[in-house]
């Protein structure tokens, strides 16, 4: 009895190890391979100060977390701008740094680590609650795996989830939406390093030892086979995953018979070639991202589902759309000189080394209206969108939105203060359902901070019904609200365009920089798209374009800036910068 | 007098001690920033193929085949010359038949779907070792006598036979490689698939064939230095772990993009910081070093670019923060 429930104390153990890096890895994306080193901060630190200072367990668990925390954040802090093989090599740098520090420590019992934590049974103990026995410690360590799970599913499922898989897909996408994702990276790396320590205390605690064998590389590499074996960005694979790798064990020791040595080298022989089998059949793990263990048993298959929708790809049905009135190319330039002046650039000039990409660059962009940017390749017209949003700092000049002074803001500060762009290059959070695309621009949600998320539980979960229906008003406004469980990478380059615009108009932006709406999409999507954005700026809004084609620019822009090599060289409506012999030929070359 | 005589013994002795481990790092590091930079392959493997080849010498040697004129095992130098041979095999099966089908169905995520098989064909290859064999050491020498290890002494430096020998296959391999990348026609097809595989396959070069070669040659490379280690001390299941992640920092540290000569150097350089600091810090502490530089390193490149790092070089260089 006591052996199996001595195993059943072992399998939530690595459980709750597993789902604290399932949130890192599966969600955050970041690779740690050294998530029992955390382990390893708390189980030293429950050693130590039970063996040295008789300090009871339960403190020890707050203080194992809060060491951890920090560690964890300053590690995210390196991490936060390396690509990923950078991250594994770091994390398995950290994970040698810490057990050789910890072994060298002579109080820390050196490389022997730290022995007999369990001498005085009445530490280990949780309000009178003594644990010496497997059974005892089973209540407990059920308590742990219960709030580890409460805590990483918060964190997962919520928007502050979102932003964390956000920051997994498309950093810059992300910012560009107003989320602050440096704190997010951050606030992930140290919430589950916490967590891990919180596992290490326990682990440490029912072993009776606390030694850098114990948390070392095998152990990391374990708890991350689980992760992926269970599959990423499911806790509820992880569980699993832990139920049926950890269960390996007995399994090989009492039903075969193996000796124990024996029994763990067949079971790190199993775990190996699983990863390699699994990466090869199944990569997205036991339970991929987005199912449950009850869909999968059903065996609803979404990938039909997407098939189908392909299949019957049409262009999109406009539904409820303010109808726009014809209006003539002058009376929209009389427009545009009347309306207000919601954002003013003056002498916005940057350099890459000896290549001046904007050169004293002053133009405004009025409410309501429509402004082109247009000019032949290499005139600086994304560069313009990239010095106006922070994504690059310009050398000079002020930037003034709504009369505030944004100039050299970063990129998520820049988009929360009214100012959003979309890309060239689309980047849709390509294994995130539209939906989630579109969810991730809406502003203002509680549920994005981590204290309202435990603390004020009714406002989150009433906001996120209010952000869900917005985020389906506007994939309805671009007639994709059909396509709200698909994910992103399974749509059209004309669709993806679609969804991108409404994930940037559900950031309520008062200013909207597209960069070429229309380019590279069906004829027969390219109407739709210019009704769409003729639409959004009769709301009242502001939007500038950078466009190639001068059909496109004709019927939608007010006014037009005529870039060359950094320079605006020339204003006014299409048809005076047409009417130009010279900037005709600097457009299309000698004509 | 005494004192500092005998600080420049120790002095001499570490650095001699440094030159020929680095040599091994260096040829390990050189193969395992061949197969990450070229064919952008986390190969975590990469120690057990080490491990592996070490073992494969010891029993071509002692155990030979079970019947038939090898069956007291093979010759010293055969049994190496196998063993190297096997391995490059192995760890070209592991490119073809594990890493490209799961990187081809991978897309986005292949490095991170590449390291996850490459982590469990190193645990699960260590283990069967383990199985196989087993966990002690077992001793691994030349039993025809061929290669004797004999002590050797300059002045009042220490060092084995089997040092030098080490170090000048390394060095040769290296020099031959490099030769190899800069005049051959497969050099340039090597370094034209690191900068830009798909542009490489439009002008006609076989990229997997490429990254085939990268596997055998970086094989190579590890099992050559494992061979001479075993020779020197003894194998054991744990014995790729660690020169083969000293080599990944070697690796990081020089760049995957950078020229054999270079990389080799970088762990030269970074074997004897590691030996020199033996005489300020304990022994127990120099096995860190390497990773508090590599930390080092990271944080630098992390920050590289950000307003921190520039205040921090500002300072340094004693000049104003521009703009």
């Amino acid at each position: 009895m006591q052996i199996w429930v001595n195993y059943l104390d072992q399998i939530l153990i690595y459980a709750s190890l597993a789902l604290s890096l399932n949130l890192l890895l599966g969600y955050a994306g970041q690779v740690s391979v050294a998530h029992a080193a955390f382990g390893a901060v708390g189980g030293y630190t429950l050693g130590y100060l039970v063996t040295a200072h008789n300090v009871p367990m339960i403190y020890c668990v707050f203080i194992g977390f809060g060491f951890a925390f920090v560690a964890g954040g300053l590690i995210a802090l390196v991490a936060m701008r390396l690509s990923t093989e950078y991250l594994i090599l770091l994390t398995l740098a950290w994970g040698y740094v810490l057990l050789g520090v910890f072994s060298t420590i002579p109080a820390l019992g050196g490389s022997f680590g730290i022995i007999s934590i369990n001498a005085e049974p009445h530490l280990l103990s949780f309000f009178g609650w003594s644990m010496q026995r497997p059974t005892d410690w089973l209540v407990p360590i059920i308590g742990l795996v219960s709030v580890t799970y409460a805590i990483c599913w918060r964190l997962g499922e919520s928007p502050f989830g979102r932003i964390l898989k956000g920051v997994r897909e498309d950093p810059v996408a992300t910012q560009s939406l107003g989320k602050n994702t440096f704190r997010s990276q951050i606030l992930v790396f140290a919430i589950s390093s916490g967590l891990a320590a919180v596992a290490g205390v326990f682990n440490a605690g029912w072993l009776g030892v606390s030694t850098p064998g114990v948390f070392g590389f095998t152990f990391s590499l374990t708890v991350f086979a689980l992760v992926i074996f269970g599959g990423m960005a499911n806790f509820a694979g992880s569980m699993l995953g832990a139920l049926v790798l950890t269960s390996l064990d007995p399994f090989l020791r009492r039903v075969i018979k193996f000796d124990q040595s024996k029994a763990f080298l067949v079971q790190v022989i199993i775990y190996g070639l699983l990863l390699v089998i699994l990466t090869r059949v199944r990569p997205q793990g036991l339970i991929p991202e987005g199912s449950t263990i009850r869909s999968i048993l059903r065996r609803k298959k979404s990938e039909g589902r997407t098939e189908m929708i392909n299949a019957s790809e049409t262009a999109p049905t406009f539904a409820a759309r303010a109808a726009v009135a014809e209006v003539s190319q002058n009376n929209r330039h009389t427009r545009w000189e009347k309306a207000e002046i919601v954002l003013e650039a003056r002498g916005i000039s940057k350099s890459f080394g000896g290549i001046v990409a904007a050169d004293n660059l002053d133009f405004v962009l009025k409410r309501g209206t429509i402004t082109a940017l247009v000019g032949p390749n290499g005139a600086g017209k994304t560069t313009v969108f990239n010095l106006l949003t922070g994504t690059i700092a310009p050398d000079s000049g002020t930037v003034k939105l709504l009369g505030h002074d944004v100039t050299g803001r970063s990129l998520d500060s820049s988009a929360r203060s009214g100012m959003v762009r979309s890309f060239q290059d689309v980047r849709l959070f390509q294994r995130l359902t539209c939906l989630d695309n579109v969810l991730l621009g809406v502003q203002d949600q509680p549920g994005e901070k981590i204290r309202s998320l435990f603390a004020n539980p009714r406002l989150v979960s009433a906001k996120e019904k209010e952000t869900h229906e917005q985020a389906m008003k506007w994939l309805s406004f671009v007639g994709m609200q059909d396509f709200a469980d698909v994910p992103a990478v399974s749509l059209s380059y004309g669709q993806t365009k679609l969804v991108s615009l409404a994930r940037v108009l559900s950031t309520e932006a008062e200013v909207l920089l597209l960069d070429e709406p229309a380019s590279g999409i069906d004829v027969k999507w390219v109407d739709n798209m210019l009704e769409l954005v003729l639409a959004i700026s009769a709301e009242g809004r502001t939007v500038c374009i950078v466009e190639h084609n001068l059909r496109v620019v004709r019927d939608l822009a007010d006014h037009s800036y005529f870039m060359e090599l950094g320079r605006i060289t020339a204003e006014g409506t299409v048809d005076e910068l047409t009417s130009s012999p010279r900037l005709a030929q600097a457009y299309f070359g000698t004509v | 007098m005494l004192a500092i005589s005998i600080g420049r013994e120790i002095f001499a002795q570490l650095t001699m001690n440094g030159i020929f481990r680095g040599a091994s790092y260096g040829l390990i590091g050189v193969g395992f920033a061949l197969i990450l930079g070229v064919t952008g392959r986390f190969h975590f493997a990469y120690g057990f193929t080490y491990t592996l080849a070490a073992y494969l010498a010891y029993t071509f040697h002692f155990r030979g085949t079970p019947f038939g004129p090898f069956s007291d095992g093979f010759p010293f130098i055969v049994s190496g010359l196998m063993a190297v041979l096997v391995t490059i095999v192995v760890g070209v099966a592991i490119e073809k038949y594990v890493y490209r089908p799961i990187a081809s169905g991978a897309g986005a995520t292949a490095l991170l779907a590449v390291f996850v098989a490459a982590l469990g064909i190193g645990i699960a290859g260590q283990s069967t070792i383990a199985l196989l064999w087993s966990q002690q050491s077992q001793g691994f020498y030349d039993k025809d006598q061929f290669v004797k290890k004999a002590g050797w002494h300059i002045w009042k430096v220490t060092f084995e036979n089997l040092d030098v020998f080490q170090f000048i296959t390394s060095l040769t391999l290296i020099i031959v490689f490099s030769i190899v990348l800069t005049k051959t026609s497969l050099g340039r097809q090597m370094k034209a698939t690191r900068v830009n595989p798909d542009l490489a396959t439009v002008i006609g070069i076989n990229a997997n064939r490429i990254y085939l070669i990268c596997f055998g040659i970086g094989s190579g490379f590890v099992a050559v230095s494992a061979f001479w280690y075993g020779l020197q001390y003894s194998v054991n299941p744990d014995m790729g772990a660690r020169p083969v992640t000293t080599a990944f920092v070697v690796a990081f540290l020089a760049g995957t993009a950078s020229s054999p000569v270079r990389i080799f150097m970088t762990g030269i350089v970074l074997s004897l910081l590691e030996q020199w600091s033996s005489m300020f810090i304990q022994t127990r502490w120099t096995q860190t070093l390497v990773f508090v530089i590599l930390f080092g390193y990271l944080i630098n490149k992390s920050a590289k670019g950000t307003i921190f790092s520039k205040r921090i070089i500002s300072i340094v260089t004693l000049q104003g923060i521009r703009g």
